[in-house]
């Protein structure tokens, strides 16, 4: 049972901007991410960040600054704390400065905009983004990750390979997803070029254009996806692999955009994942009950796997946890199960 | 050129949500938007209530959503704490009409200040009383966003009744009719925080404090018998001893720097000072100085911590998780939070005797385990 009193509407839930910016900006590894506003919204960041970094045994220290916007600065304005904060930032020669603002600049109506295009000898760039009055973290995510695009020029040299588009940074499982991905990918025979973004430097942004295909981490990113295909002409497939038959369709997908052949690694897929279910044949007959993992009905992918196993779906079943989003391939279901076992056998 | 890196300190909203949220007939709501609500509750144990505010409530106003949080919140608190985050603050609604009479209204947004500032503002407000009936001693520093809280609890009740006293209020982690109640005498589990009333007997970091501060309660309190206390900080005294010791045969003392809040960063150094003859470079604090006899600076930006150990190039760093990463070859403890990307589950203690024990026990195994690496 949760202690936590929530709101049902998650609109009201998805934090704010700032964090969807951070959790792409902050993957620039030689950039630099400004975040002004309050000390405070730098550390509640910085703090989460790291937090997640220790959890993907990455501990590097994140290129955070704050403008660290006091009582005075929100009274008098903002923008000389920024350009300060920019001047000291750009002293350190990133490849490039992002600028996050928070929702007190917003309230007292900073020109961020105004201060970031003076000449600073490196590029500084400004998120659109005003804490929780710009919109929610996924806004900040998709304005960011349009943002790096748009560092990217005009210029196409198409080079082949996949893209990955808009990794959930955050999340406990993003190794293990982008694993399952080049795992499907692989047989195919194709390889991840680039992961945009994640822990890549300035240098590597202009590898957008070059990809013959964008896969999106989720369809909420679509708005990348377009943005990307009308500048770049790059194809994009609108989210990774969830469920079993979505993992077979995805291969499907992409071999269709690659324009290769799909039997073989489809053959290959659908014995691995009965060998994979046939490990979990203990929990056939269980009965169970699965809420949704968002919105109003239960997830497709949920349904599916209890069919495939045999489970029970009974209103007075053992409820069991699903995660959103949803797991990642054929991979991410097993994780799934282990986790379902765990509860059917607590 | 100013310090621009990312501090990290907990702002003053942080710092008043964990002072209320210890009370625990006390529903605390933190009147700002989700991005503001979660930082907390990731951090605190306990469940904070918001109103999860939205773009539509800043321009037309928040007073149906109070209504609507307010309604939600389950009987069982007795009372009410909205705490204000930096847009509700700057905008200026009035909402005291929503709230009940009852209610405590809070303004510590973010740029306030630190988190110290944000938890004196609500101790303030929370108003301990004293009752001179109240026999029993009162427990203060208690923050729920301290690692070591619950540990220094039950290290200090254990303390107080070992010595025959009565735990008295706990500041601030006890029901509101027991905050108005305090006893007249107070033990510190961590001196940053003043409980705000009553008598301060003294610390119960360090051996020495331990001893100090129990010997003032028995002068002052009939009946309280200090002498098994000073009994087991004796022997508590001589294994740490001991254990230095055999230390310092094989090895030289450790080149330290100790981050975290003045206080507790104090004991640290004091402590590897005394057992260790550690050579302490610096104590870097982060929230402000006092008298000290080590080399000490307020430290709070990433980048001149990092700058600062790189520079030095200690062999055992105390402090978060984000000075790990900054100089991962150091032996490290953690004293200061956050303390990320481990799973802390029991209750560890710093204050008491069992606190000093402990650090020790982990500096000095943090310093064996670094030299054996060294050694391969």
């Amino acid at each position: 049972m949760t202690l936590n009193p929530l709101p049902w509407s998650s609109f009201r839930l998805e934090g704010c901007t700032l964090t969807g910016g951070l959790s792409v900006t902050t993957e620039v590894t030689d950039g630099v991410t400004i975040i002004h506003g309050p000390a405070g919204c730098s550390q509640h960041n910085a703090s989460l960040i790291h937090a997640t970094l220790l959890d993907h045994d990455t501990p590097h220290l994140l290129r955070i600054h704050s403008s660290d916007l006091d009582e005075v600065g929100v009274i008098f304005g903002g923008e000389g704390a920024l350009a300060a904060c920019i001047r000291e930032a750009a002293a350190g020669d990133p490849s490039a400065i992002f600028v996050l603002s928070t929702c007190v600049v917003q309230t007292i109506g900073d020109d961020v905009g105004g201060v970031c295009r003076r000449d600073w000898g490196v590029p500084v760039i400004s998120i659109p983004s005003s804490g929780f009055l710009g919109g929610g973290f996924q806004d900040g995510m998709r304005n960011a990750l349009i943002a790096l695009g748009d560092l990217a020029g005009d210029r196409v040299e198409r080079e082949g390979g996949i893209t990955l588009v808009g990794e959930k940074n955050l999340e406990d499982d993003v190794e293990e997803n982008f694993r399952e991905v080049s795992r499907l990918l692989a047989l195919l025979g194709e390889k991840v070029r680039l992961r945009f973004v994640r822990g890549i430097r300035g240098a590597d942004i202009p590898e957008i254009s070059r990809g013959r295909l964008n896969i999106l981490r989720e369809p909420e990113l679509r708005a990348v996806g377009e943005s990307f295909a009308a500048r770049f002409g790059t194809p994009y497939l609108d989210s990774f692999p969830v469920g079993l038959s979505g993992s077979l369709r995805f291969i499907g997908e992409t071999a269709g955009f690659l324009g290769v052949d799909p039997a073989g690694a489809l053959e290959e897929e659908r014995a691995f994942q009965d060998e994979a279910l046939a490990g979990f044949e203990d929990l056939r007959g269980e009965r169970i009950s699965i809420g949704p993992s968002s919105g109003d009905t239960a997830d497709p992918f949920a349904i599916e796997l209890v069919s495939s196993l045999g489970l029970l779906l009974s209103e007075d079943g053992v409820p069991l946890p699903l995660p959103s989003p949803p797991p990642v391939g054929t991979g991410g279901l097993v994780r799934l199960l282990h986790r379902w076992r765990r509860v059917l056998h607590a | 050129m100013p310090d621009c890196t990312a501090p990290l300190w907990p702002c003053g909203m942080t710092g008043a949500v964990a002072c209320l949220a210890g009370i625990p007939d006390l529903a605390v709501v933190i009147h700002g938007s989700s991005g503001c609500f979660f930082y907390p509750q990731s951090l605190l144990p306990v469940p904070l209530f918001s109103t999860f505010i939205h773009e539509r409530e800043v321009i037309f106003g928040s007073l149906d959503r109070f209504a609507e949080v307010l309604g939600s919140i389950p009987p069982s608190y007795r009372r009410v704490a909205v705490v204000t985050t930096c847009v509700p603050a700057i905008v200026g609604e009035e909402i005291r009409e929503v709230l009940p009479e009852s209610a405590i209204l809070l303004d510590s947004p973010g740029f306030a200040g630190q988190m110290e500032v944000g938890y004196g503002r609500a101790l303030a407000a929370l108003d301990p009383g004293i009752d001179h009936e109240e026999k029993g001693v009162n427990i203060a520093g208690l923050n729920l966003l301290d690692p070591f809280t619950s540990g220094n609890l039950l290290e200090a009740g254990r303390l107080l009744s070992l010595a025959g006293a009565t735990a008295g209020t706990r500041i601030p982690q006890d029901p509101l009719d027991r905050i108005s109640r305090c006893g007249t005498m107070t033990v510190s589990v961590n001196p940053d925080l003043p409980p705000g009333t009553g008598e301060v007997a003294g610390s119960l970091l360090g051996l020495i404090d331990i001893e100090e501060t129990f010997s003032l309660l028995g002068d002052r309190i009939p009946g309280v018998d200090i002498s098994p206390v000073l009994a087991e900080t004796s022997r508590a005294e001589e294994r740490i001893q001991r254990a230095a010791d055999k230390y310092l045969k094989r090895f030289d003392p450790p080149r330290a720097v100790v981050f975290g809040g003045f206080a507790y960063a104090t004991f640290a150094a004091d402590t590897l000072k005394r057992y260790l003859d550690a050579d302490i470079l610096m104590v870097g604090s982060r929230n402000g100085l006092r008298a000290s006899p080590f080399p000490a600076r307020e430290m709070v930006q990433i980048g001149e911590i990092s700058g600062f150990l790189s520079g030095e190039k200690p062999d055992l760093v105390i402090g978060s998780s984000f000075e790990r990463s900054a100089w991962p070859g150091a032996a490290f403890v953690g004293l200061t939070p956050p303390l990320r990307g481990r799973v802390l589950l029991r209750s560890r203690s710093l204050a008491g005797i069992e606190g000093t024990l402990s650090f020790m026990e982990e500096a000095l195994n943090a310093c064996m385990d670094r030299r054996r690496k060294i050694r391969g």
